[in-house]
């Protein structure tokens, strides 16, 4: 690979360096420039984190190769507000509103509403929607951010003061007050580093290679090809664990990377120290492995059955984590009831698909401590898994907690972190990784699928005399966090609702899918959506409008739970009020309502698409047919 | 992950023609690079290295466009950006302002080529289906000793299938060259995942020339893309409606045609009937787009009882 000079300008300065052929743009702003504002988040294009300017247009840097920057004029983040210069109109709007939040997709926000607003200072609410329509953000909502650009706008053209991006006072209490971020300005900056941003002299990269297969036996690892390969600095694999291998949030059934078997596809099995990453993938495919593919299973149903192929020795009957609640008597519920509904509800595997994709940087310090720099949501139980893992005193395991770009529960599992530790303790230098969008996608926890039964036993007037709730999770290969997940579902499976007799089971299953854990909500959003869902189904079948159902049900001050809790104030009373107000709900049970919705549409409501509305013309009135 | 040997950048059509022949095996060309780099990436092509990439970016031949005798020459360098900034474009091909709008986002539109994204032959290009509906033609080069060797081929000709076109080992496409419809009204219809960024499931294209009296159709151009492994050009619905004063009834009997035309491998129930309800917003949004009174509202609402 032949190397080239490049000569370019970047935020105003001249920059002449040798260039390698395939790097793209932002690899080259990243790590040989080190302005790290510039973020990768999906490497492909979609997720607007890398957007630059490149002879004033905005562009998206990861698609860039470098070479086409070649005597070209860049701008990034860095450049809008330089070093020591106060931040720029749209950096403080953002500041403002609270549009940063995770920050990960700031830097590339920030651009985006920057050239929207270059390219046409007076743009409205659809075209700034148009044209951030490149960017993701994962934890606003894209409301404060909409907010911040139009604020923006309005202050540069002079028609809201400058004063409107100051902070608003706090009077005698933050709550109820609007407060700003105290970490925003370096979010919005492109200041913050990520774990992914982070350097160190020495600094090794890592690959980790993954397993194809869903369900295998690893016969034979031989690195020995890989090691020899110049650049590597060693290589890890199960054998290398020294203490005793296992992580998981409740259950430690999970190695460092796979040892004897494989249980997913995408699970970790080897990695790679090298000098860079090129050399760290080259030496990923010297690795030779010999798998025995044995039968794997894919469904809960199937896993739950006698014989089916077992995936943790421990868990003959595949069952993680088995939560019953009993409440009441359930056949007496039912016989009072006049009325009995039943329904399956099926939800779905999530991706938490947070814009930073895991990273994490580790080192063995002079005290011979090891350290691991990462994102992780729960540093001080990952120590504790980790020093059992390699077999030191806790003081000599240390975790920092890197800025998370975004975790939604999906950062809470050690599943990298373990690998870099085993790394830099063979390696002796520090080692860092940082996952593809992919390798994001295809090792990490996703939210459970969940197979949900539900019975519920009415009476004529609406009250709900029982309900039996039956919850089968997918937890995937692995336990993560299943169990505690299985516990919140059951404990919430019923809403808020005052339900005299109450039967709840969830189950965790080992399959051998992706594992499932944490994600916002933790097993309540797949009860909930089966709860809400069926209290709209029956306040239909008995001709009740949906809110005064509920109205009946609802759990009041001193109601007892069913995990048997006195609940000292109950707000569920003033949520429906609010959700009814809010929602114009015309009274009345479903269906019962006129042809014209009039709670359609309306203030507050999003305006069907209106892509490319600013170049189309205004229609004309119809025709008038003569008969 | 991407990589090559070596990256070139050429300023002329003979530099770039003659480091393409003498590439080796297995070389690329590249234009705005937003298909190439993420095809090799996991899932896709894995890890690539290429001998070589020879990127005509800076090909000065291959920049701007001309308009001339009906034609528009898009040169090989045209983004789609410049369909919806450059007023000229926006006037001579009333359609592409609304498909480039639905295309990619701000960023990738900078870079993308028409030409790329024609080449590259996806059954859901957004940009094959209006350049069908224009009577689009790829201009091509090779080099024959030292002699340009020039052809043209109908842009129906060179799409072949699924990522599969008419292209030789040494040629380079230098131009699109296509009708210039000024006065006609377009529309672009696109359903997809999600608005923004987002590959069609389906989509659509009409390009409509009203009579003086504003009711009659003096021309009209059709086309779908995404619904089967080449997109194609509603020839029989533009000659149901050409010469027809344009009433409801028409309307719903012509977005019933095409429902035949879907092909795809995936959902094609789903498409068929996507598909229908696209050529009546198509046909009617082009109508405004052409300033004339669509037909009765009631009437049109009515047809579909
Ligand atoms: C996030 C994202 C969103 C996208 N959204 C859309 C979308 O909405 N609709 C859509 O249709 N596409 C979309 N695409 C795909 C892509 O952007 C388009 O196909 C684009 O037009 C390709 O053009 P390019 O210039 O980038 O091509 P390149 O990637 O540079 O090249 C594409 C192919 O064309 C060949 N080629 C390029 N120029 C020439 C030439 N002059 N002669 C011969 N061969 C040539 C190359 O060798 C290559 O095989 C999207 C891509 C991304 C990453």
């Amino acid at each position: 690979m032949s190397e080239f000079e490049l000569e370019m300008t970047v935020n105003g300065k001249p920059i002449h360096r040798r260039a390698k052929p395939h790097q793209r743009l932002l690899d080259f702003i990243r790590d040989d420039l080190n302005l790290t504002g510039t973020k990768e988040g999906c490497g492909a294009g979609e997720c607007g984190t890398c957007s630059v300017f490149v002879d004033g247009k905005l562009i998206k840097s990861c698609l860039m190769p470098v070479a086409k920057a070649q005597g070209v004029q860049i701008e990034t983040i860095e450049g809008l507000a330089p070093h020591g210069s106060d931040l720029t109109t749209v950096q403080k709007a953002f500041h403002k509103t609270g549009a940063s939040q995770c920050g990960y997709c700031i830097p590339g926000m920030v651009m985006a509403a920057t050239s929207a607003l270059r390219e046409n200072p007076d743009a409205g609410i659809e075209e700034i929607k148009e044209r951030l329509g490149g960017n993701i953000c994962r934890c606003t909502g894209y409301t404060k951010i909409f907010e911040a650009v139009e604020i923006a706008r309005d202050v540069i053209a002079g028609k809201l003061s400058s004063t409107v991006l100051d902070a608003d006072g706090a009077g005698k209490s933050y709550i109820g007050n609007n407060v700003r971020r105290l970490d925003a300005p370096s979010k919005v900056a492109g200041k913050l580093r990520y774990a992914g941003d982070m350097v160190m002299p020495g600094m090794l990269h890592m690959q980790v290679l993954r397993s194809p297969h869903a369900h295998a036996l690893v016969k034979s690892i031989n690195t020995s090809a890989a090691e020899a390969l110049p650049g590597v600095a060693c290589v890890v694999t199960a054998a290398d664990v020294p203490g005793e291998d296992g992580f998981g949030v409740f259950v430690h059934d999970q190695p460092v990377m796979a040892d004897d078997r494989v249980r997913y596809v995408g699970e970790a099995v080897a990695a790679v120290a090298a000098d860079d990453v090129l050399t760290a993938k080259r030496a990923l495919e010297l690795i030779e492995l010999e798998y025995e593919e044995i039968p794997a299973v894919f469904d809960v149903e199937e896993a739950m059955k006698k014989g089916a192929p077992v995936i943790h020795d421990y868990a003959a009957g595949n069952l993680v984590k088995h939560i019953p609640i009993r409440k009441g008597d359930i056949e007496k519920g039912f016989a009072e009831a006049d009325l009995i509904v039943e329904q399956a509800y099926d939800t779905q595997p999530v991706e938490h698909a947070y814009l930073e994709p895991e990273a994490g940087i580790a080192f063995v310090d002079h005290d011979d401590v090891v350290t691991v720099i990462s994102p992780s949501q729960n540093i001080t139980h990952h120590r504790h898994m980790l020093a059992k893992i390699i077999n030191k005193p806790i003081n000599k395991v240390r975790f920092i907690m890197s800025p998370v770009g975004g975790g939604f529960g999906g950062k809470e599992d050690m599943i990298y972190q373990g690998i870099l530790a085993l790394a830099t303790m063979k390696a002796g230098q520090p080692v860092r990784l940082v996952f593809t969008r992919e390798e994001s996608i295809i090792s990490t926890a996703k939210r459970h699928p969940a197979q949900i039964k539900y019975k519920m036993g009415i009476k004529n007037d609406g009250r709900i005399t029982a309900v039996s709730f039956e919850m089968i999770s997918d937890g995937g290969a692995y336990g993560l966090s299943t169990e505690g997940v299985m516990r919140k579902a059951a404990i919430l499976s019923c809403g808020p609702y005052d339900i005299p007799n109450v039967q709840i089971d969830t189950y965790g299953v080992y399959t051998n899918n992706t594992p499932s854990g944490a994600f916002r909500t933790f097993g309540a959003m797949q009860s909930q959506f089966a709860t809400e869902s069926h209290m709209d189904i029956c306040a239909e079948k008995l001709g009740l409008d949906p809110f005064e159902f509920r109205r009946i049900n609802m759990m009041r001050d001193g109601a007892v739970t069913h995990t048997m809790q006195t609940l000292g104030s109950v707000s569920i009373g003033r949520v429906l009020d609010a959700a009814e107000k809010a929602s114009r709900w015309e009274k009345g049970p479903v269906g019962v309502r006129g042809s014209e919705r009039k709670d359609v549409g309306g203030d507050d409501t999003r305006p069907p698409c209106t892509l490319g509305a600013r170049f189309r013309k205004e229609e004309k009135n119809g025709r008038q047919e003569v008969a | 992950m991407l990589t090559c040997d070596k990256y070139h950048m050429p300023t002329s059509i003979p530099e770039a023609l003659a480091i393409w022949q003498d590439a080796a095996e297995g070389s690329r060309l590249v234009a705005g690079a937003t298909d190439i780099l993420p095809w090799a990436r996991e899932g896709r092509a894995g890890d690539v290295n290429l001998p070589a990439m020879i990127d005509l970016s800076r090909v000065a031949e291959l920049q701007g466009y001309k308009v001339a005798n009906g034609r528009v020459h898009l040169g090989a360098n045209v983004v789609y950006q410049d369909f919806l900034t450059d007023e000229t474009l926006r006037q001579h091909l009333p359609c592409m302002p609304f498909c480039s709008i639905w295309f990619a986002d701000d960023q990738i539109r900078a870079q993308a080529t028409l030409v790329g994204n024609l080449v590259n032959a996806s059954p859901a290009a957004d940009g094959t289906p209006p350049m069908l509906a224009l009577n689009a033609e790829l201009e091509i080069v090779r080099l024959d000793g030292k002699a340009l060797k020039r052809r043209t081929i109908a842009l129906s000709d060179f799409v072949k299938g699924p990522g599969k076109t008419d292209l030789q080992p040494d040629e380079i496409v230098t131009a699109v060259i296509c009708d210039s419809l000024p006065g006609y009204g377009g529309s672009f219809q696109k359903v997809g995942q999600r608005r923004s960024l987002v590959i069609s499931s389906a989509c659509a294209v009409a390009c409509i020339k009203m009579a003086e009296d504003d009711e009659t159709v003096e021309d009209i151009r059709l086309a779908l893309g995404g619904v089967g492994p080449v997109p194609v050009r509603l020839d029989d619905i533009e000659m149901l409606l050409r010469g027809k004063r344009i009433t409801a009834d028409l309307i719903t009997q012509a977005s019933a045609m095409p429902a035949g035309r879907v092909a795809s491998r995936t959902r094609q129930e789903y498409r068929r009937t996507v598909v229908k309800g696209f050529i009546e917003a198509a046909i009617l949004d082009a109508l405004i787009e052409c300033g004339v009174p669509l037909p009765n509202a009631a009437e049109v609402e009515n047809a579909h009882v």
